[in-house]
């Protein structure tokens, strides 16, 4: 008998997601999408003044960027768990958890790097100061694989219930709060031309930590899920 | 593999049963397992062979008596990658082709020294369909897809929850042979079915549900 070895069911288990996503590509463009249109529609709201636009860019990209990536989050679990694959996953020899934050990191890869590729864009559409534009990067590198990480405990704890989109939404954007203030500060921040490293590194500490624990809580909360 | 003694005791429950919502699913069953064996799960619709099958992969907690693997009290990480369960739902990805289905499995579970996804795709009959997606394969054929992690993976105990539904005659024989070889390779298998089995390696062991 021969075990694979951990390097190998990583790579398995990553290769498998993106190749999935990849043959749906279709589906990666739709959160870009969005994004770009709810960006779109602020400076038909609120009129196409510079001074307005500029002082809100910042919050409006995070939130907006936020829900485009609640919108692609539910799917995370819900097919493997209904054609039985995780029932495979969870029986291999490979910890759970770990295997779990691969397709956390997959999805990630797959929803979240389209939105930040996309975020200069958003960012001219609404004149954020060019300057600002690389503070807003670094705080969108480390708010949204939290937001991601923070999702799939979630998406593990509602799986099996029916309707669970508008649950997840309801129970995981006030948990974003925190990223969200840290992530708009060091952008306001650097709008003023002030330090603005002191909130990157509270998302920094905050992500740490979500890496190491979120994945348990998923392992932990698939189990049970199976279990009924 | 090594081949194991063909008297090893792999798989023994002792007054094994399991209540759903207070109400037991099914009555308290005591059986043993040796290598080399077949056991038959017989039952009613309803009777709680596919619950029984759950337990004894794992993916259900055990409620009330033991179970034991190789002697010792059966738990993930005594029993993991040595058991493999094939339920109602196959865990084929649609959009992956039964070749990468298998790598996946492989990557994840291991795979037997001397043997290919290739080898084994043509062994279970999907010739000519490895790079085809598995969402436009026949019903039979994505239950051959499934199967075919059977001939790959490297397992002692197999549990089948209704490997012949939806296969066509050549595959129920196929099915039977398939588990002709492993149990005369030292393996053993639990196997729920409502057709006719015709197992030519001796005389299977029955388990009988009650509900």
């Amino acid at each position: 008998m021969k075990n694979p070895g951990l390097a190998n069911a990583c790579a398995a288990m990553l290769r498998r997601d993106l190749t999935l996503a990849w043959r749906r590509r279709g589906d990666i463009a739709m959160p870009v999408l969005y994004a770009l249109i709810v960006t779109m529609l602020f400076p038909f709201a609120l009129g196409p003044e510079d001074s307005l636009l500029q002082r809100i860019a910042g919050g409006v990209i995070l939130v907006t960027i936020l829900l485009s990536m609640l919108l692609a989050l539910d799917a995370l679990f819900s097919s493997d768990i209904e054609d039985g694959s995780l029932e495979q996953l969870v029986l291999a020899p490979q910890p759970l958890a770990l295997m779990l934050g691969m397709k956390i990191l997959a999805h990630w890869i797959t929803t979240a790097l389209p939105l930040i590729v996309a975020t200069p864009l958003l960012a001219a559409m609404l004149h954020l100061p060019a300057a600002v534009i690389p503070v807003l990067l670094l705080a969108l590198l480390l708010a949204t694989p939290l937001l991601s990480l923070l999702g799939a405990v979630l998406v593990a704890l509602t799986a099996g219930t029916r309707r669970s989109g508008m649950l997840l939404a309801l129970m995981l954007l006030p948990l974003c709060v925190p990223a969200v203030i840290f992530a708009a500060g060091a952008v306001a921040a650097a709008q003023q031309g002030l330090p603005w490293l002191a909130p990157i590194v509270w998302l920094a500490a905050a992500l740490v930590l979500a890496v190491a624990l979120a994945p348990l809580a998923c392992a932990a909360a698939l189990r049970i899920a199976l279990d009924a | 593999m090594t081949v194991a003694d063909p008297a090893t005791l792999l798989l023994e429950a002792r007054a094994l049963s399991f209540h759903r919502q207070d109400e037991p699913v099914f009555a308290p069953l005591s059986f043993q397992l040796k290598s080399g064996e077949l056991a038959l799960v017989e039952g009613d619709n309803g009777s709680g062979k596919t619950t029984l099958l759950r337990i004894l992969a794992g993916l259900l907690h055990v409620g009330d008596g033991e179970l034991f693997w190789r002697g010792q009290p059966m738990h993930r990480d005594t029993c993991a990658g040595d058991v493999l369960f094939l339920g109602h739902q196959l865990g084929l990805k649609t959009d992956l082709s039964p070749r990468e289905n298998l790598h996946v499995a492989a990557g994840l579970h291991g795979r037997h020294p001397e043997k290919t996804s290739a080898t084994v795709l043509a062994d279970i009959g999907l010739c000519g369909y490895e790079d085809e997606p598995v969402r436009r394969l026949s019903a039979g054929q994505k239950k051959r897809a499934a199967l075919a992690r059977l001939l790959l993976l490297p397992a002692t105990l197999w549990l089948l929850d209704e490997p012949y539904a939806n296969l066509d005659r050549v595959g129920i024989a196929m099915v039977n042979r398939l588990l002709e070889q492993h149990t005369a390779e030292g393996g053993a298998a639990l196997v729920t079915s409502h057709g006719s089995v015709s197992f030519h390696g001796g005389e299977p062991r029955h388990i009988r549900m009650h509900a």
